[in-house]
């Protein structure tokens, strides 16, 4: 499919030829409208006819081919080549907290690549996906939909994010919720630099409505092991008084920190059953998704 | 409080090093935008202002670490503490100690000399030195020799220095002390600085003739006096009186032996030896107290070639200056080439005068042999000694150069004047190109007799030129027998001797200077009797002969005194780079052999001994003995009187201290200062220990928080 690909800022081929195998699978019960590889809670009608297969108890009922029936006094149960789709739904962060890389890459691009990764591939098993960029307040909703069209959409929507601080991130799930009329995959894709308890009250919004809730926790490797040496003059991107230090002095306590929020944020997400990855924007994009779907699928 | 090496307090600016980088650090830091902002939080701001006070503190305290110890190594003294900050300190000084090594000072009293009674003293100075305190030990004398310069002191080393030491048959040169001492001063180290004299304060040296001029400012200065006895006998000459140097002849030494004592002395013996053999023995029957007396050894040659010659006393306190010597090199023949320009007498009386023997003289013991002028071209000069010139018309100026060489090798001429002498082409001819082959430029002759026709008489110029010494001993009227009517005016160059002129007149007779290794002598009268009737005098053959025998006389044959150079000249570039010399005491000095002014000269810088040298070649080459005295200007041994060292040192600042007591209460009065740089060197580095230990403390609990 790739190499039908619309003109898109966002997808490497490259990587898309690496992740071309990946399948998102939604571990829980989704809305969709067939029965597949996602099973789905309501009973539909069929999109397309496959093919024939001998009744067997147990099948349901209503699925037996009365004509064929007719015909050759046998029972034929009717099977259809689509099963049921799921909706995966993109939040990004586009804080300004999410604008710091030490790389060539900062977090939002990271965020912005990885989002449009995850896009082809829902789109690639036919199942919708709709992408939502919120800071201070949601800025831009796009709702899923499993045309290879909205690729460029989001792409579109991609580009013309402009990261502002964040006020409160429970806010602008719960606004997010709110939008959305199924029950979906939702994938947060934000570095969380925030109230942890903020946080959790967002995804409990989401939990709640009945999404199926993925958290990418995107950070930079500076971040990770704040390796500044030296005197350094931090300024907050998010309007954070600046501090000027000799970082070698105060990495242990930065990194004890660290090291709390994050085991905060992983056991506030186990506890909502939200999955929860941890994502080193220095790391390839095509490994970070290979492992992302690995543990969904396991 | 002054300082050692104030200029090291320059370094105290690197104080400003750690700060600037402090500053640096602070003011000079890399900026980033950062989003992680909530875990830089409170406590974490709270903990960068504590390691920036911690920072600061650790600053103060290197700063001041560093400060110290600049302050110890600029070495900070007091010159008067008093109480707590005396106590701190460390009594210090460097000290020079100058030790009259002359040999005055090895006058003894049977038991001990002024030597060993100087090492005493010193031995005293230096049980109040501490150790690692700079000293400086000098010997004094003709040349100061430095024995240690600064030396950390260690009173076992020293002390093994000190009995190491010699007096030096030298003669002191005081005047240079004081400069010699200065210098010393200036390259020393110390918060004070103190210089001890030992010395036997002689009379001669140290009476109202010293200024020590701004070496009092530098350090403080101490004489300590090792007086004595003034009894001293001492040879102060031994001088050729008379005698051709000839094999089998007799020669008449002259030996003058002074009493410098103030009693007289009776029955002084002098012996004259000959290589070590006692040739002939005198007894002066008394000398005065501060007289001198005089007593002619009679010294025979046996053998041809170099001879030492010595005059002895018996030893007594002072044994270094009863000895002289000198050396003779006894020729078995000399060979003269009279060249006459006429075919007058002149030749005729020559050889006359050179073969007038005395009863001892040996037969045949000088060959003249006489040429007419016109032959001169055809002669060999090497196979003579000496040429004689006498009222040769001209000359040639190819001949004049290979005069000028042959002189130059070493060998000798004697010009003689008379009618046929063509004034100008001798001064055209002789000029040469560098130095001129005659001493003085011819003129006219001028008369120089009186109104009754008699010429003028004889006077000896110089006294002590080896052609006058047996002249003066003539008697007078013999003396003045002879007679100058006549003689050349002359105009003598700058570098020519007037050995001989006229009484009266004062114009020269003789004339000498010297080319390379040779000597040229100028009459400036005639050889025959047309200008005078010295020919026909006892005076001529006297003259003559004493010319011959100066003439074929050897550099190393004049005796050197102690202290001076000896020199060996080559007549060609020589084979072997260096000469040698061996010292009476054995040693074998190398000198190089160097080019000057067209001459090969291997210089022996200072002679420190006194005895025969021998001087060589090369290694294998048989040696020259040159004879070296000591100078007898040290060997009046009276010291100052109390009165007199009273008077010379009034108001100079110079204390003079007699006795061990006054010398331990001198150094106790005068070594005021106190170092300092211990106590600043302890404390800069026990501060550097503190802020080690704070910084590693401070980095464990920045880990451990």
């Amino acid at each position: 499919m790739s190499e039908h690909l619309p003109n898109t800022f966002y997808l490497d081929p490259e990587v898309l030829h690496k992740v071309s195998d990946l399948e998102v699978i939604a571990r829980e019960v989704v809305e969709g409208l067939r029965v597949g590889s996602h099973r789905s809670p309501l009973r539909g009608f069929s999109t397309e006819f496959a093919h024939h297969r001998q009744y067997s108890p147990g099948d349901a009922i209503r699925d037996l081919d009365w004509r064929v029936f007719g015909r050759t006094d046998r029972y034929y149960t009717k099977l259809y080549e689509a099963e049921t789709n799921f909706d995966c739904h993109l939040l990004i962060d586009a804080s300004a907290s999410m604008t710091y890389g030490s790389g060539k890459v900062n977090k939002l691009e990271y965020a912005k690549f990885l989002a449009a990764t995850i896009a082809y591939l829902v789109l690639k098993q036919r199942d919708s996906v709709g992408l939502s960029v919120f800071d201070s307040e949601v800025r831009a909703y796009l709702p899923p939909r499993s045309a290879m069209g909205i690729i460029l959409q989001i792409d579109r929507l991609l580009r013309d994010i402009k990261p502002t601080p964040r006020t409160s991130l429970a806010k602008q799930l719960r606004d997010v919720a709110l939008m959305m009329k199924r029950r979906s995959i939702v994938v947060l894709i934000s570095d969380l630099l925030t109230d942890v308890d903020d946080l959790l009250a967002g995804l409990d919004h989401l939990r709640f409505a009945g999404h199926n809730v993925v958290v990418l926790h995107t950070l930079d490797p500076h971040e990770l092991a704040f390796p500044f040496k030296g005197t350094w003059k931090f300024n907050g991107l998010e309007g954070e008084p600046p501090l000027t230090t000799q970082p070698e002095k105060i990495r242990d306590d930065y990194l004890a920190s660290l090291k709390t929020f994050l085991e905060a944020v992983r056991t506030g997400c186990l506890g909502s059953h939200v999955d929860y990855t941890l994502v080193d924007t220095s790391r390839p994009l095509d490994a970070v998704l290979s492992e992302f779907v690995f543990n969904r699928q396991t | 409080m002054n300082f050692v090496n104030p200029w090291l307090l320059l370094a105290s600016l690197g104080v400003a090093l750690p700060i600037l980088a402090h500053l640096l650090n602070r003011y000079k830091f890399n900026e980033t935008n950062w989003a992680a902002m909530q875990f830089l939080n409170r406590e974490v701001r709270v903990r960068s202002r504590q390691i920036r006070l911690r920072d600061i503190l650790l600053l103060m305290l290197r700063c001041l670490a560093l400060l110290l110890l600049v302050l110890a190594f600029a070495q900070p003294a007091l010159k008067h503490a008093t109480g707590f900050v005396a106590q701190l300190g460390e009594r210090r000084a460097g000290v020079i100690i100058a030790l009259d090594a002359s040999y005055s000072m090895q006058h003894g009293d049977g038991k001990t000399t002024r030597f060993d009674r100087a090492l005493k003293k010193i031995e005293t100075i230096a049980a109040n030195i501490r150790p690692g305190d700079p000293v400086t030990l000098i010997l004094l004398g003709d040349e100061h020799r430095v024995v240690v310069r600064n030396m950390a002191f260690v009173p076992e080393r020293f002390a093994e220095i000190l009995r190491a030491q010699q007096a030096t048959p030298e003669s002191l040169d005081l005047d240079s002390v004081p400069r010699r001492l200065k210098e010393l001063a200036e390259d020393m180290v110390a918060p004070q600085k103190e210089i001890y004299i030992v010395t036997d304060l002689q009379e001669q040296d140290w009476k109202n003739r010293i200024a020590w001029g701004e070496l009092g400012r530098l350090a403080h200065l101490c004489i300590v006096p090792v007086t004595g006895d003034v009894d001293n006998l001492a040879i102060t000459s031994l001088d050729l009186v008379s005698g051709v140097l000839r094999q089998g002849t007799v020669a008449r030494y002259q030996v003058t032996v002074r009493n410098y004592g103030s009693r007289p002395a009776t029955n002084v013996k002098v012996t004259g030896l000959v290589e070590n053999v006692t040739a002939d023995t005198k007894i002066i029957p008394a000398i005065a107290a501060g007289g001198s007396e005089t007593v002619s050894l009679f010294v025979p040659f046996q053998n041809p070639g170099p001879v030492k010659i010595t005059a002895k006393l018996e030893p007594d306190a002072l044994p270094a200056d009863d000895t002289r010597r000198a050396v003779a090199v006894i020729r078995d023949r000399v060979s003269v080439l009279c060249v006459e320009g006429t075919s007058g007498k002149s030749g005729g009386f020559i050889s006359a005068a050179l073969r007038a023997t005395g009863k001892t003289a040996g037969q045949g013991d000088s060959t003249v042999e006489s040429v007419s002028w016109v032959s001169l071209p055809a002669q060999d000069l090497t196979k003579f000694d000496v040429v004689i010139l006498a009222d040769v018309p001209d000359i040639t100026t190819d001949q004049a150069r290979r005069f000028e060489e042959y002189v130059r090798a070493g060998n000798g001429l004697i010009w003689f004047a008379g009618d046929n002498v063509k004034a100008a082409v001798w001064n055209e001819r002789a000029k040469l190109k560098g130095t001129p082959l005659l001493p003085a430029e011819i003129e006219q002759p001028v008369s120089t007799s009186d109104a009754l026709g008699v010429g003028g008489a004889l006077d000896p110029s110089l006294p002590d030129h080896s052609v006058s010494r047996p002249l003066l001993s003539l008697p007078e009227d013999l003396l003045s027998e002879a007679r100058f009517l006549k003689v050349l005016q002359i105009k003598p160059a700058a570098t020519s001797l007037t050995v001989l002129s006229l009484a009266g007149s004062g114009a020269p007779v003789l004339v000498e200077h010297s080319i390379g290794r040779g000597k040229v002598f100028m009459f400036t009268t005639s050889a025959g009797p047309t200008w005078n009737n010295m020919a026909v005098t006892p005076i001529f053959p006297m003259i003559l002969q004493q010319m011959v025998t100066y003439l074929t006389g050897r550099e190393f044959e004049k005796p050197r005194l102690v202290g001076d150079s000896l020199s060996l000249a080559y007549v060609d570039q020589p084979n072997a780079s260096d000469a040698v010399f061996d010292t009476p005491s054995g040693e074998t000095i190398t000198v190089p052999v160097r080019e000057h002014r067209n001459q090969y000269v291997a210089l022996l810088d200072h002679a420190r001994e006194a005895g025969f040298y021998l001087a060589r070649v090369s290694v294998q080459a048989p040696g020259l003995p040159v004879a070296v005295n000591v100078d007898t200007r040290e060997s009046n041994v009276k010291c100052l009187s109390d009165a007199e060292i009273a008077s010379t040192f009034a108001g100079t600042g110079i204390a003079v201290v007699r006795s061990d007591t006054d010398l331990l209460n001198e150094i106790e009065q005068t070594r005021t200062a106190r170092s300092y740089w211990p106590f600043f060197m302890l404390a800069g580095l026990l501060i550097l220990v503190v802020e080690s230990l704070f910084a590693d403390r401070l980095c464990r609990r920045t880990q451990n928080v």
